[in-house]
């Protein structure tokens, strides 16, 4: 975990009202999929978290959906050649077991991003199926990204696309079939809390990835926790994002 | 290169900037990013007599120049501080340890248990308590005297600070409250009160509806505020409040703090504090101080 004035290689809009910001770091950044970065925008006080999609060395993309003023601003204002100030790698990211040889990723809203970086790294060496929500047409993106694996569904809120309705629908009818022997999921807390009954009792390991506001990003500030099923507290930026899915509260 | 160094109850800090209480933890997450030893001090998460849950979220929000929070004083309790943190932390720069309660009990019990243990005790007031039926302790003159008598009564071999709340009516009264009550120092501003609406959901952003403000936003009535105690007592005072940059930490020395605090500019900027200290040094240099402490107290108020 480092702090880094990188430079903006790239601020480009890739769907509606997302973004894929490519910077360079001043050096080679080991990333884990999963794992997110604390970006600074200037005139705010708070920093932003956004996962990490891809990272080659020096080059580090994000991508981000355009909520308030802070992704407003950071589309609007970091043009090639801006300096950037990031805080990267963060929390714990996804971990796959060796044994692990199947792996089902399910993604909705932003959560699609973080996935993509799981499926870029064990589309290597595993299979990867991939079930992958957006709201509508306008919305799909880096679908040649999302493909790396051994089958990707799009699945969209108005059936414009691929699967008509939820990612975690369209999950749950393949489930029995291809037998994941992990399940890695991101997106919207109602998303998630469907997964977790759709997949309860079926003896899956299912990891979810959680997002939460954030002050400190690095574990000290204690106001990104989470509850967890025994009743303590974790933080989502040092102890996760990344949990087992029976042991958060969602 | 100018003499840093700063005496603070007979204590030497080697410089006078302090991350603030509740944004640095004990200090290990930023120890991981820059070597904390550099720091004058830290202030610590606020310490309880046992570990605390918190709020629940979301704990944050952000407004034009300023952040509320409402964390709640989530904490893992004295006993574990002093098993796992106090040793860690202890010798690397001078440890002030925050205290928070809800009764007085627990404040004099976490004063007790810390007597010797750290460089300094810094007691927030700011916490809603029993005895003042949900009210914070450093509201009212008369409960904060009180309050800083039992607590110093526990902790005669550690300078007590006191930190004072700003959702008060009059800061020169409060601050002589606890000179009384047996202070070594002040510290101040805690956090404003505040609410953030989101309009969409016509509902408050935190979770506990209210926060404290804290940020760059609040630092002129910070400024305005420790110059007011400073002025009101013959005790050393902290100053702290929307601290971003060395220029900014002037202002507070000037105004009449011995030291400084720096909370929300660590969320916006990790390595705040360094170049905070880095450009104290480069201030004065330049302004031909040769040592920060003679700034304190230099503030000459228009005739
Ligand atoms: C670990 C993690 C990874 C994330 N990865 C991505 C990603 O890859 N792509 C993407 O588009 N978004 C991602 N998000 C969500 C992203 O952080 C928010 O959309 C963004 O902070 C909104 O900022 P804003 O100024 O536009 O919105 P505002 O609503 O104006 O922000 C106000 C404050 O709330 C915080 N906030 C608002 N929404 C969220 C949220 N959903 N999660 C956390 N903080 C929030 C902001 O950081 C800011 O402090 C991630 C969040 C987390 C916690
Ligand atoms: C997230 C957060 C947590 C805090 N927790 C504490 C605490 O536990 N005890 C305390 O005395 N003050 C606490 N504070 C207040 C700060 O120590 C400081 O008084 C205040 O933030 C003003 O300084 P700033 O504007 O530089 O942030 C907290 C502030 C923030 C932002
Ligand atoms: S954001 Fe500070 S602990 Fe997670």
């Amino acid at each position: 975990m480092r702090e880094i004035r990188a430079t903006v290689l790239e601020n480009k809009r890739i769907a509606d009202e997302v973004y894929s910001l490519t910077f360079a770091a001043e050096e080679e950044i080991v990333v884990r999929p999963g794992q997110f970065c604390m970006i600074g925008v200037g005139g705010f006080p708070l920093r932003r978290p956004i996962a990490v999609c891809k990272a080659e060395g020096e080059r580090i993309t994000v991508c981000y959906r355009l909520k308030g003023g802070g992704t407003r601003a950071l589309a609007r204002e970091y043009k090639t050649g801006e300096k950037l100030s990031v805080l990267l790698p963060l929390g714990n990211g996804f971990y796959v077991k060796e044994s692990e040889k199947k792996v089902a990723v399910v993604g909705g809203g932003v959560g699609i991003f973080p996935l993509i970086a799981a499926i870029r790294a064990y589309s290597k060496h595993k299979q990867v199926y991939a079930y992958m929500g957006f709201r509508g047409r306008a919305a799909v993106c880096m679908e040649y990204e999302m493909a790396r694996g051994e089958k990707l569904v799009i699945a969209t809120d108005d059936g414009s696309v691929g699967f008509h309705g939820t990612s975690v629908q369209a999950f749950m009818q393949d489930v029995d079939e291809i037998k994941p022997d992990v399940v890695l999921a991101c997106g919207p807390t109602p998303m998630l809390r469907a997964l977790k009954s759709a997949m309860h009792g079926r003896n899956i390991p299912v990891y979810v990835s959680l997002e939460e506001r954030m002050g400190c990003g690095i574990g000290a500030c204690l106001v990104c926790v989470c509850e967890k099923t025994d009743g303590a507290h974790a933080r989502v930026c040092k102890d996760g994002p990344v949990f087992e899915i029976n042991d958060v509260v969602l | 290169m100018a003499d840093l160094s700063v005496n603070l109850c007979g204590v030497t800090l080697k410089n006078p900037v302090i991350p603030a209480s509740g944004t640095f933890g004990f200090g290990r997450e930023f120890d991981e990013i820059y070597d904390i030893s550099c720091l004058g001090g830290v202030a610590t998460k606020g310490i309880a007599l046992t570990p605390w849950g918190g709020n629940p979220v979301p704990r944050i929000a952000e407004s034009s120049g300023v952040i509320l929070n409402a964390v709640g004083l989530q904490n893992p309790g004295v006993e574990k501080f002093i098993a796992e943190d106090l040793p860690w932390l202890k010798g690397k720069t001078r440890v002030i340890a925050n205290v928070v309660g809800r009764t007085m009990e627990d404040y004099e019990g976490v004063c007790e248990r810390l007597n010797g243990l750290v460089d300094f005790l810094e007691l927030n007031i700011s916490c809603p308590n029993v005895r003042c039926g949900g009210m914070a302790f450093g509201i009212r003159p008369e409960n904060i005297e009180e309050i800083t008598a039992r607590a110093k009564a526990k902790c005669p071999s550690t300078p007590l600070i006191v930190k004072l709340s700003p959702n008060v009516e009059s800061i020169p009264r409060n601050a002589q409250a606890a000179e009384r009550g047996g202070a070594d120092a002040l510290s101040l501003v805690n956090t404003f009160t505040g609410l953030a609406i989101d309009i969409e959901r016509r509902r408050p952003i935190l979770a506990n509806n209210t926060g404290g403000v804290s940020g760059a936003g609040i630092k002129p009535i910070a400024v305005r505020m420790v110059y007011e105690a400073a002025h009101a007592v013959s005790i050393p005072v902290i100053g702290m409040g929307g601290i971003t940059c060395a220029e900014d930490a002037v202002e507070f020395l000037m105004a009449g703090a011995v030291a400084v605090q720096v909370g929300t500019q660590n969320f916006t900027d990790t390595r705040a504090c360094p170049k905070i200290i880095a450009g104290l040094n480069e201030w004065c240099d330049a302004h031909k101080v040769a040592r920060v402490a003679d700034l304190t107290d230099t503030l000459q108020f228009n005739g």
